[in-house]
């Protein structure tokens, strides 16, 4: 049975994600570019469409999906979360972030589909950008009412490995708080290095929002790096065993 | 006078607590940037640990482009905790 809804989400609900995605953006592409504005606003709220498109995927795709979010502050913050699938981009849409700027890795600019929604939503390429740089840019995304995403772990491949200080160091420059969100489910759904898609429960948890003003000193992003991480990966770690339980 | 081996216990235990490396992957030959994965704010984190951990200032004269490997690094900490205890 496993296989057999394997076979048909990988077809079907597979499928169905990148037509969605394809011809989406064939058909706002022209309306984007007409009524484009400087901001990047319109485009990233395009986005937002698209990505609780796929989520309605994912969650046809699942054996069912809890979202659990909770009252944050108003105004701009830096979300984090942990990563193990390309599904996880998505997931930010279902707390009702509308308006992100998404830090991601070079590779993903290089994509002939996506780079053009990329380039024109602002997000950043984390790997071309000094930390001087993206201080900029990230200042004035939040200028333009964005909130920042952030995968701290930085891949795919290792869902254990640490989080770096890098995004919490921006929430100290920046004074926004942070926002953690844990990702149980992604993993086993459609892991790094595959393009099966099994069925698998997905839960999303946000938790409440984190000050830097909480980590004074030096180390106070490290140690807010570490803090954040701990929190999601209990979490992550318990739910993954009451599934198996 | 603290010695190299030394030096490189507190180094790796420092490394291990709060960048979360494991002992296998604190080798010396080990590159900062490409096998350990340290970018250029993990540098500044990585400084102000050892700093703490030595009793010693790093950043006065702290290059990256000369410190690649761990082993480096171990020689960088040698020298300043030699000159700091003269």
């Amino acid at each position: 049975m496993e296989r057999l809804r394997t076979g048909f989400n990988t077809v079907f609900i597979g499928g169905a994600a990148l037509l969605w995605l394809f011809f989406s953006t064939l058909l706002a592409a022209p309306f984007l570019w007409l009524w484009r504005d400087k901001t990047g606003n319109r485009v990233r709220k395009f986005v937002f469409i698209q990505s609780r498109g796929i989520m309605a995927l994912v969650r046809a795709a699942s054996r069912g999906m809890c979202v659990s979010a909770t009252s944050r502050p108003s105004g701009s913050c830096v979300i984090v979360a942990n990563h193990a699938s390309a599904v996880d981009l998505y997931t930010v849409s279902l707390f009702g972030f509308r308006n992100v700027v998404y830090i991601t890795k070079g590779w993903v600019f290089r994509l002939p589909f996506f780079r053009y929604v990329m380039n024109e939503a602002g997000y950043i390429d984390a790997e071309k950008t000094s930390p001087q740089q993206m201080l900029t840019l990230c200042r004035q995304a939040v200028e333009h009412g964005c909130d920042i995403v952030f995968f701290p772990q930085g891949s795919r491949k290792n869902p254990q490995a640490r989080f770096k200080s890098g995004a919490f160091y921006l929430a100290g420059q920046l004074n926004l708080p942070v926002v953690p969100i844990a990702i149980v489910g992604t993993q086993r759904m459609l892991p790094a290095g595959t393009f099966r898609i099994r069925p698998a429960r997905i839960v999303l948890k946000e938790f409440p929002a984190v000050q830097p003003a909480d980590y004074p000193g030096e180390l106070g992003p490290l140690h807010m790096a570490q803090a954040v991480k701990k929190q999601i990966m209990e979490f992550v770690d318990k739910t993954r065993e009451q599934e198996q339980e | 006078m603290i010695t190299r081996e030394e030096i490189i216990q507190k180094t790796n235990e420092a490394l291990k607590k709060e960048f979360e490396f494991k002992e296998e992957q604190l080798i010396p030959t080990a590159k900062l940037k490409d096998d350990l994965g340290l970018d250029s704010l993990d540098a500044v984190d990585m400084v102000v640990v050892l700093e703490q951990q030595f009793g010693v200032t790093l950043r006065q004269g702290y290059d990256l482009r000369t410190v690649v490997t761990l082993n480096d690094l171990y020689n960088f900490i040698e020298t300043l905790a030699h000159a700091h205890s003269k």
